[in-house]
């Protein structure tokens, strides 16, 4: 690793003003896990790294009075699985958790990080997306909000210019959803993705009235079923419609290969793992 | 004194120290300079543990950590788990246990050990596996390090109630 620059800014202006809209060697650093992975092998060779973690706006998980949870961009992964809060409102989000990374990675990394990082092949970018959950960014224009399924455009990509932050992630309410997330390795448990699907349905009596299904680890960025979830909507579950929703969702999507697994092997894991996700969240089991 | 380096000072195994560090280097090089070398990069990627230390109580991969981001904080390493030349009863459940051969991993398994017992005193067979997911050892001693984690247990519950 070359040398540089390390910034502990202690206001937000002082950050943004630390930070550069067209310099790609200054970047914000939260755990610094990704950046010490980028930094080791060579991608990234910082002149300058601004550290947020004396921002005392990006930190805490608190509940809003609408029944979600926000939770400041500091906060490590960690923190937020073993919130009683989150276990509460949220508890997709604890079970996400338990087989992302190991122990030591969940210290240290933050849900900021998670957000901005861009990799492709994370767990929290598809989930927060599903749950419908917004970010709050700040930049020298201001701050202005985001959709978490907004946020991505491309590979390592997103809405993000290289002088805004994410401060902020707020999950809407999620009383009377369905949500499951069912993550696939083929390395260890607790790998990065093959695959992640996330689900988030209403349903009642008539069927399902609303579905929001979100894959991770199949191309650039986490991608929406939508036409999964017109195939879903009015419908009641049965194996029958869990079997159509994987095929469809199978026939929706592209994947691409990656070291955790070909094209041809994603695409029949999407077939299993979206009917799976979806019986999870339903809670019933997918034959 | 250039951008690219600082001084910090910060508790090393219950001591106050000082160091000159690079911006970029990581807290096993750090550690390296006081001589201290249980926290051993190998992976150097946050997969294997045999770089764990805590930092303030909570168990990280030193690999990953930037050693200028230590300063004020407080640094524990293996070496600093012996109390008074008597050795913490998790590293004598590991040898009791027989739970290493060439011990390359063993000051990952502890720490991390010490922070599963933290958190839960008597941790289930799935606990213990959750939380030392992280920490590779070559020889495969996965047995017996599970023998060793719940004898801890005991070990520490009985020290409380002595
Ligand atoms: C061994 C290992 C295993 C892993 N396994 C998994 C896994 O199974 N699933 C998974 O999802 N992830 C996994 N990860 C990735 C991990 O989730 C990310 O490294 C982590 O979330 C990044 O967070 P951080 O706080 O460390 O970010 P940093 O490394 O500090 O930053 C990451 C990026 O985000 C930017 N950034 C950080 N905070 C902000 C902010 N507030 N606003 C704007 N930009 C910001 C940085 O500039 C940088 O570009 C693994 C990582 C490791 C090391
Ligand atoms: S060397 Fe740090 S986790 Fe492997
Ligand atoms: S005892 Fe040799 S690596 Fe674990």
């Amino acid at each position: 690793m070359s040398p540089f620059e390390i910034a502990e800014p202690a206001t937000i202006a002082d950050a943004l003003a630390l930070l550069s809209g067209d310099d790609p060697d200054i970047r914000p650093l939260a755990g610094g896990s990704a950046l010490m992975l980028m930094m080791k092998s060579g991608v990234f060779r910082p002149t300058r790294l601004v550290s947020l973690r004396r921002l005392d706006e990006f930190t805490g998980i608190a509940a809003t009075p609408e029944g979600g949870i926000r939770i400041g961009a500091m906060t490590s992964l960690a923190a937020i699985e073993h919130s009683s809060l989150v276990k509460q409102r949220a508890p997709v989000i604890v079970e996400a958790m338990r087989r992302l990374a190991n122990v030591r990675v969940r210290n240290q990394a933050c849900i900021g990080g998670a957000l901005a990082h861009g990799d492709p092949h994370l767990d929290m970018p598809p989930l927060l997306a599903a749950l419908g959950a917004e970010v709050t960014i700040v930049g020298p224009e201001g701050e202005r909000k985001v959709a978490v399924a907004d946020l991505y455009v491309g590979y390592y990509q997103t809405v993000l210019a290289g002088d805004e932050l994410i401060r902020e992630v707020s999950i809407p309410s999620l009383a009377g959803r369905h949500t499951a997330y069912q993550k696939c390795t083929t390395r260890s448990a607790d790998d990065w993705p093959a695959l992640g699907v996330a689900v988030n349905l209403r349903a009642g009596k008539s069927g399902i009235s609303e579905a929001r299904i979100v894959v991770g680890a199949v191309a650039e960025i986490p991608t929406q079923l939508r036409n999964v979830e017109m195939i879903l909507q009015g419908r009641t579950l049965d194996q029958a419609l869990l079997a159509q929703a994987g095929e469809a969702a199978a026939a929706e999507l592209s994947p691409t290969s990656d070291a955790r697994g070909s094209a041809a092997y994603k695409r029949q894991l999407v077939k299993v793992y979206v009917g799976r996700a979806i019986a999870a969240a339903m809670d019933v089991v997918a034959s | 004194m250039s951008n690219a380096r600082r001084k910090i000072s910060f508790q090393l195994n219950g001591a106050t120290v000082s160091a000159t560090v690079e911006n970029h280097h990581n807290v096993v090089e750090l550690l390296e300079q006081f001589g201290l070398r249980g926290a051993r990069e190998s992976c150097g990627q946050g997969l294997c543990g045999c770089c764990t230390i805590l930092i303030d109580d909570v168990a990280v991969s030193g690999c990953l950590q930037l050693a200028a981001m230590v300063d004020g904080k407080n640094v524990c390493t293996i070496e600093g788990m012996q109390k008074n030349g008597e050795l913490d009863p998790i590293q004598q459940a590991f040898i009791e246990s027989g739970a290493f051969q060439c011990g390359f991993c063993t000051p990952g398994f502890v720490l991390m050990t010490q922070q599963l017992l933290d958190r839960y005193p008597d941790p289930d067979d799935d606990q213990i596996r959750s939380y030392l997911s992280g920490n590779l050892c070559r020889c495969g001693a996965y047995p017996e390090i599970l023998k060793a984690v719940r004898l801890a247990a005991e070990k520490r519950k009985s020290a409380a109630t002595a």
